[in-house]
């Protein structure tokens, strides 16, 4: 058995400015918030970021000025309103987006997982999505009917970065009986090229072993793996922890300008040297609150 | 005799009776206030009215549970309350709701937007050019999906100038007709959005022209108001119904059964 257990800053070492990153989670659960704080504190830039349906993990890189571009189905805050720091470079110009519908992007996943060119897709017919993206939604003939339908690419990434639920040193990551599955995250695992993985607790080998089913990120597939407790604060584990619904309140009204956005990173990313420093930044009464309504662990 | 209603609970009846038995609907999970009670709130106090009137087997797929119980009242939705929703089936992963649509396994979706046009085009992608807009929205989550391929869309959206709008800024998802083709043209299935529920009135679209079509008047309403709060004029016919009032019946279920602690109807 290969051990794949590593620090954060071990993990994340290979990525570098200019790289493609798919991101996992999906809306207020599970985006490894952890990973890209400590992303942002090495400086990493220029990134472009495939997501699915992201909030605060790319807003997040939009404040550092990290993103050159995204492509998802959704970016922005939920319940708490439009990604204020996503929205001022896209609306500046800075960052660039191309939109994909939820089946186009499963589709360009599953290409990706599968090695193929291209995946056939006909929910963006007529749309201004692929009127704008002619070069990533081209029309194609059906060689079988006939009809225009339109082909996308894979979503290849340098990097997937996913926050999971619990796994072992060998990078197997399991997930719990009672959960939300508005995400993707096993297929963006399946389809990655370099997989580093980030879990609230690692657990020995032989309780994996015991529901091999339960693994929905095979070791094999994992490159690295990390244990960091709270790893998608201030968004919810779901059966670990709940979103912090003051944080993400105070984030979002800060970041309506530019200066508090920077204000914002300089008070918990670059003046939290460490994710500990981080966690205790937050607070530990604050985040055992959270923990107690959740309602399984 | 009428009791009082609010329009809320008037919008909950007029959906409940579009829903039929056996049929399945989606509902996404929304986001909050209006927009959570239109989208979200509204269309599941319908689904369980249907439920619980003319309509015990019609099925919901509401965020990712398929078959979500509605029977329970829940105090809060937060992402805990979701997580542990008693449901039927929850597949595991959302490439799979994204199946089911494009299969056309659903009769019925709910969706609301920044802006929609006359031929019930819809965009939640930006306000302005898309490539230097001037207002960035969310992008398009599955609502492309929603109006390409579910059998009888419906638009919850309250009536505003800055909302129905001639033509959109940016189509997210295809309504009748797109700049200039029609659904049939562009190679889309018939379907497109069949209702437009709104604050004061409910529309359909005219099968000949596509265009938005002035269907009922909610009582009290007249239709001076409503084109008032429109930026385009919609197909005017010679006479038009009045939105049926919700009995007695449905208003005590609606209060005492489907949304005792003001869940669903928040705003």
């Amino acid at each position: 058995m290969k051990r794949k257990l590593a620090s954060l800053d071990e993990a994340l070492s290979p990525i570098s400015s200019g790289s493609t990153i798919a991101m996992g989670g999906a809306l207020l659960r599970r985006h490894p918030n952890a990973a890209i704080r400590s992303l942002i504190r090495r400086g990493v830039k220029d990134l472009t970021i495939l997501g699915w349906v992201s909030t605060t993990a790319i807003d997040l890189l939009a404040a550092a000025g990290a993103v050159r571009r995204y492509e998802g189905a959704y970016a922005g805050m939920f319940s708490y309103g439009l990604a204020p720091n996503l929205r001022r470079g896209v609306e500046s110009g800075d960052i660039e987006v191309r939109d994909f519908s939820e089946s186009t992007m499963v589709g360009r996943y599953r290409a990706a997982a599968a090695g193929l060119p291209f995946f056939p897709v006909t929910a963006l017919l007529g749309t201004d999505i692929a009127r704008m993206n002619p070069e990533q939604i081209k029309p194609v003939e059906c060689p079988f009917t006939g009809k225009t339908i339109h082909a996308v690419p894979p979503a290849e990434a340098d990097f997937t970065i996913i926050h999971g639920y619990q796994g072992d040193e060998a990078g197997n990551v399991q997930w719990p009986i009672v959960r939300d599955t508005d995400d993707i995250d096993q297929l963006m695992a399946s389809a990655a090229k370099r997989l580093i993985v980030t879990v609230e607790k690692i657990v020995p080998t032989s309780e994996i072993k015991k529901a091999p089913t339960m693994t929905y990120i095979p070791g094999n597939w994992v490159e690295a793996i990390v244990e960091v407790p709270f790893g998608a604060h201030p968004i919810a584990c779901d059966s670990f922890y709940n979103e912090d619904a003051q944080h993400l309140q105070d984030y979002v009204s800060r970041c309506k300008t530019a200066a508090g956005a920077q204000a914002y990173l300089e008070e918990f990313v670059h003046g939290q040297p460490t994710h500990d420093d981080y966690l205790e930044k937050v607070g530990p009464t604050k985040l055992a609150k959270l923990k107690a309504e959740g309602t399984r662990q | 005799m009428t009791t009082a209603y609010s329009t809320n609970e008037l919008l909950v009846c007029e959906v409940a009776r579009h829903i039929q038995d056996e049929e399945l609907a989606f509902v996404g999970v929304g986001s909050n206030g209006r927009a959570f009670t239109l989208a979200v709130g509204i269309p599941l106090a319908a689904i369980r009215l249907a439920q619980l009137t003319h309509a015990p087997s019609a099925g919901v797929h509401w965020g990712n549970l398929l078959d979500a119980d509605l029977s329970i009242q829940p105090t809060s939705i937060s992402q805990d309350v979701l997580t542990n929703w008693p449901a039927g089936s929850c597949p595991v992963d959302t490439g799979y709701k994204c199946d089911m649509l494009a299969r056309g396994a659903f009769d019925l979706c709910f969706d609301s937007a920044a802006q929609v046009d006359q031929f019930g085009n819809l965009n939640i992608t930006a306000i302005g050019d898309y490539r230097k807009p001037k207002v960035r929205l969310v992008g398009s989550l599955a609502q492309p999906e929603h109006l390409a391929y579910v059998k009888r869309p419906i638009i919850m959206m309250d009536l505003s100038r800055q909302t129905f709008v001639p033509e959109v800024d940016f189509i997210t998802s295809v309504g009748h007709v797109s700049r200039g083709q029609t659904r049939a043209e562009i190679g889309l299935s018939p379907g497109g959005p069949a209702l437009v529920v709104t604050n004061k009135a409910t529309f359909d679209f005219d099968p000949d022209s596509h265009r938005m079509r002035v269907r009922t008047l909610h009582p009290g309403v007249m239709l001076e108001e409503v084109l008032d709060n429109m930026s385009f004029m919609p197909v005017v016919p010679s006479t038009i119904g009045q939105t049926s009032e919700p009995s007695a019946h449905e208003l005590e279920l609606i209060r005492s059964e489907i949304d005792p602690h003001t869940t669903f109807l928040i705003a």
